[in-house]
């Protein structure tokens, strides 16, 4: 929903319980979602598909949040992907090394990543605009080319292989293909519920403030630097489930989830699908995906065909998708309600 | 009582704040003129942080906030609107002023809440049934008019409930009627929430009309301060810059 | 790690000779390249993340040409030539309709031309490694400088690399073009009032830009291996480059080519997997003591 929409709905409503509904109609959304996604196997035994929806979940879950440093706090990162990359790595190396339960792994990930974000964001979100995006690209290949050196504890180019040790935990299996794409979804869904809340709470509006006018907000005695720093934090924390969600699919980690394309690509995916959304990004997911796996079944130059979609977006519609239709359809509600 | 000491800056030599001293008492409404480069803004830019002065002091109810982040002024109570109008162009003037209010009552870091917090709509309501924005609540900042950009500018300041209100140049490039309407806006403002208001204003006409108290600035420095009859009288004032017409109108 | 290595490196002059020149070769080259990107920033205010390409298409351009001709300077007018048109095309007809507009557009159209380009190279010259192959002119004995060992080929690059920055310094400084083109850089409004083309300004210095980087990668051919997507590591250490030495600041990038190379060919011994590691810390800590990079303006 727009916040053009979201204007709207509280025109109709008091503030408080417009504000509340929004929460459970949010909450209703996801749970459907969630029930529709989830009985999937039931209805089909294709797992081409189910593994289509489990790299939509960790593709969706990072590129929705770079969305929020990208769309919501104007903070434009071209090294986003490599909270993508040290969720799977740490994921993946808890497991072999230390084989914990798969939900302690997941906390402690989820604590490395927190610990690295806050690190390189105190130093990145200072900088401005073309800086920062600079900089965050050059500590992604830092990343990268550690992941590649370190050979002895991350596999160097060859990426941890061996498989990820995957321990029953609470009657789940993962090695299970159901399971995996079960838990996947719900991964998925949570984390977006969860982004839904963080883009539409007090913080949400906060960012939207820097992302318009900073000099403004820190007169508003705003701290534009912690702000910026914890938005950074929070969206390497869901890029890294992310992350932990292909290292689990793949059942290892390679360099390439530290790679700069991914980055490139969850920017390309945001342009895609519309940063003006919230489900932007999820919809760019979805098309780049699809694009990605028929372009390669039918020429092996589908870079050429790939560049010609972006060109078509960036120089034809100029914007992504939803946000395209989400101002066609503000514009229909507009000259309709002039009528 | 907002009390300035000896207060400084320069840029590369030039002394763009030069050693003033100045007392704006609790409920004052005073107008600081001055040429172009006289050094206004960057007065305005010193008392509110968004510069650091080389020395002096910024004494607000005796506390010196001279070199604060401009988040610790503005907490302090020194709100202040700008000369071309800052605002959150993609939010709407509800949005705005309910996340101002947040940023105030210190919740704007919120997350597990949904915006807008309950708490923070009356304070919003108020403001905005004060500048006349309520009709226009659901505009986006970026599609209001001029004028009502500017009025958006001062309600972001007011609904901080500063104790002191520095206005830059309200009425910047606004036609003449909307002028007048703008200055008797902030002069009700001023009246009805006994909040201590400075501004800067270009315009003679307005300044004489309704400031009891101005300031004048050249080079950095003061050059006078008093009432407006005090100010048209001045001799300094009137070699400088009023000029001999501005004399004359007033002989 | 192999600190020993690169400890007794430093106090052998034989090894220093030989570090330092190959440290030079890598600077001058990324020099090339890194001052088109900073100039095209300085002036179009667009970061050109498509540069590599013009390197990748400069050594391929050149291969061919020396290939069809056997003349190593017609290959290497090839490589300028061919990647100066290029460069123009794409200013032109692709980057003219995204100035403006936000820098995720922007740099977007270069991603897809990224894609494009490591597309067509594919197509047309196949996707295995190619050497172009010293040139028969430079096959002759290397000079020992105190010790160290200099391929003729090396001062050959290293002189026409710093031939091109002098002539480029020189004509942006002196020219009447070179004068307009600062104007253009510092305020693009100008320019138009003064009656003189943007348009032509903004494609010529694309043209430019793609011209020196077209010109690095046909240096670089005899030297380097051709692979479809070659442009890419040197765009990245093009970046390095011109935010350490500050966007749009030509002595910046000569200076920053220079460290960088270094860093790569003395850290190549000291830490032999982790060079590259070595430069994006040194990037970052650049940028932290001071962010606008070492000859950057304070950004306004």
């Amino acid at each position: 929903m727009t916040e053009l929409e979201a204007g709207r709905a509280q025109a109709l409503v008091p503030v408080r319980s417009g504000a509340v509904l929004q929460r459970y109609r949010d909450v209703l959304i996801a749970l459907i979602a969630f029930a529709v996604l989830a009985s999937l196997p039931l209805f089909t035994g294709s797992k081409a598909l189910l593994d289509f929806v489990i790299r939509c979940s960790a593709y969706g879950l990072f590129a929705t949040s770079l969305n929020l440093l990208v769309g919501y706090t104007g903070l434009t990162s071209f090294g986003h992907g490599m909270f993508f990359g040290l969720g799977a790595y740490s994921f993946g190396l808890i497991m072999q090394k230390l084989g914990l339960p798969i939900p302690a792994a997941f906390v402690a990930t989820l604590a490395i990543t927190a610990v690295f974000a806050a690190i390189i964001g105190a130093i990145c979100v200072r900088l401005k605009e073309i800086y920062f995006a600079f900089v965050t690209l050059a500590f992604q290949m830092l990343i990268h080319s550690t992941i590649l050196s370190w050979a002895s504890f991350t596999g160097g180019d060859q990426g941890l292989r061996g498989g990820i040790p995957r321990p029953v935990f609470l009657g789940i299996d993962l090695s299970n293909h159901v399971h995996l794409y079960v838990t996947s979804c719900a991964l998925l869904i949570v984390g977006l519920l969860a982004m839904r809340q963080i883009a539409q709470s007090p913080f949400g509006y906060t960012l939207r403030m820097i992302r318009d006018n900073a000099a403004r907000a820190s007169f508003l005695g705003i701290d534009v630097w912690r702000a910026k720093l914890t938005v950074f934090v929070l969206a390497a924390l869901f890029a890294s489930m992310g992350g932990m969600v292909m290292a689990l699919f793949v059942s290892g980690a390679y360099p390439e989830f530290a790679y700069w394309t991914i980055s490139g690509e969850g920017i390309f995916i945001n342009m895609l699908g519309g940063v003006s959304t919230f489900l932007g990004p999820m919809v760019g997911t979805v098309l780049l995906l699809l694009l990605n796996d028929t372009v390669t079944r039918f020429t092996e130059y589908h870079g050429i065909v790939l560049g010609v979609v972006i060109l078509f977006f960036a120089l034809g519609l100029r914007k992504g998708l939803l946000d395209f239709v989400a101002e066609w359809y503000a514009h229909r509600r507009e000259t309709g309600e002039e009528r | 009582m907002l009390e300035i000491r000896n207060l400084a800056k320069s840029f590369g030599g030039v002394k763009a704040t030069n050693d003033v001293s100045l007392d704006f008492p609790d409920g004052s409404l005073t107008a600081v003129i001055g040429p172009n480069g006289a050094g206004k803004s960057t007065f305005f830019n010193l008392i509110t942080g968004a510069l650091k002065p080389d020395s002096g002091q910024v004494l607000l109810d005796g506390i010196d906030l001279a070199g604060r982040s401009p988040p610790e002024i503005v907490r302090h109570g020194i709100g202040r609107a700008f000369q071309v109008a800052s605002i959150f162009k993609s939010l709407t003037v509800q949005e705005t002023m309910l996340a101002a209010v947040s940023a105030d009552q210190r919740t704007s870091a919120v997350l597990h809440k949904r915006f807008p917090l309950p708490e923070t709509r009356d304070r919003a309501e108020h403001v905005m049934e004060l500048l006349g924005l309520a009709s226009k609540r659901h505009r986006t900042a970026a599609i209001l008019s001029h004028g009502d950009q500017k009025l958006l500018d001062i309600a972001l300041a007011l609904v901080l409930e500063p104790k002191v209100l520095l206005l830059d140049e309200p009425t910047a490039g606004m036609g003449p009627e909307e002028r007048w309407r703008m200055i008797d806006k902030v002069r009700e403002l001023w009246e009805t929430q006994k909040i201590t208001v400075v501004f800067i204003e270009h315009d003679m006409d307005i300044v004489f009309k309704i400031a009891p108290k101005i300031v004048v600035l050249c080079y950095g420095r003061i050059l006078a301060t008093g009432t407006p009859d005090e100010i048209r009288n001045d001799s300094a004032v009137i070699d400088a810059y009023l000029g001999t017409e501005y004399a004359g109108a007033a002989a | 790690m192999d600190i020993d290595a690169l400890a007794g490196c430093l106090s052998s002059s034989a090894c220093l000779v030989t570090q330092t020149t190959s440290g030079l070769i890598i600077g001058m080259l990324l020099f090339l390249v890194a001052v088109g990107l900073t100039l095209i920033f300085g002036v179009l205010k667009v970061v050109n993340f498509s540069h590599g390409a013009f390197y990748m298409f400069g050594a391929y351009f050149a291969m061919t040409a020396y290939q069809l001709t056997g003349s190593f300077a017609l290959a290497m007018l090839a490589g300028a030539a061919g990647t100066a048109i290029l460069g123009l095309i794409f200013e032109r007809v692709f980057m003219s309709r995204v100035y403006g507009a936000d820098v995720l557009m922007q740099v977007l159209v270069c991603y897809a031309f990224v894609l494009i380009f490591d597309d067509v190279v594919r197509m047309i010259w196949g996707p295995e490694f190619k050497a172009m192959g010293m040139p028969a002119a430079f096959q002759v004995m290397p000079l020992f400088i105190a010790g160290g060992v200099v391929p003729p080929y090396y001062l050959l690059l290293i002189g026409v690399a710093l031939l091109a920055a002098i002539v480029l310094g020189i004509g942006l400084s002196r020219s009447r073009i070179g004068k307009v083109i600062r104007a253009a850089a510092h305020n693009p409004g100008m320019v138009s009032a003064l009656g003189i083309n943007t348009g032509m300004i903004y494609g010529g210095v694309f043209a430019l830009g793609g011209m020196l980087a077209g010109l690095a990668g046909a240096l670089a051919a005899p030297v380097r291996s051709l692979t479809p997507g070659m442009g890419f590591s040197v765009l990245i250490e093009s970046f390095i480059v011109t935010v350490i030495g500050g966007m749009g600041s030509i002595l910046g990038a000569l200076i920053g080519a220079l460290l960088l190379g270094l860093i790569r060919s003395f850290g190549s011994l000291g830490f032999p997997l982790f060079t590259e590691g070595l430069m994006y810390l040194f990037m970052v800590f650049v940028l932290v003591s001071k962010p606008t990079g070492l000859f950057g303006k304070e950004a306004a």
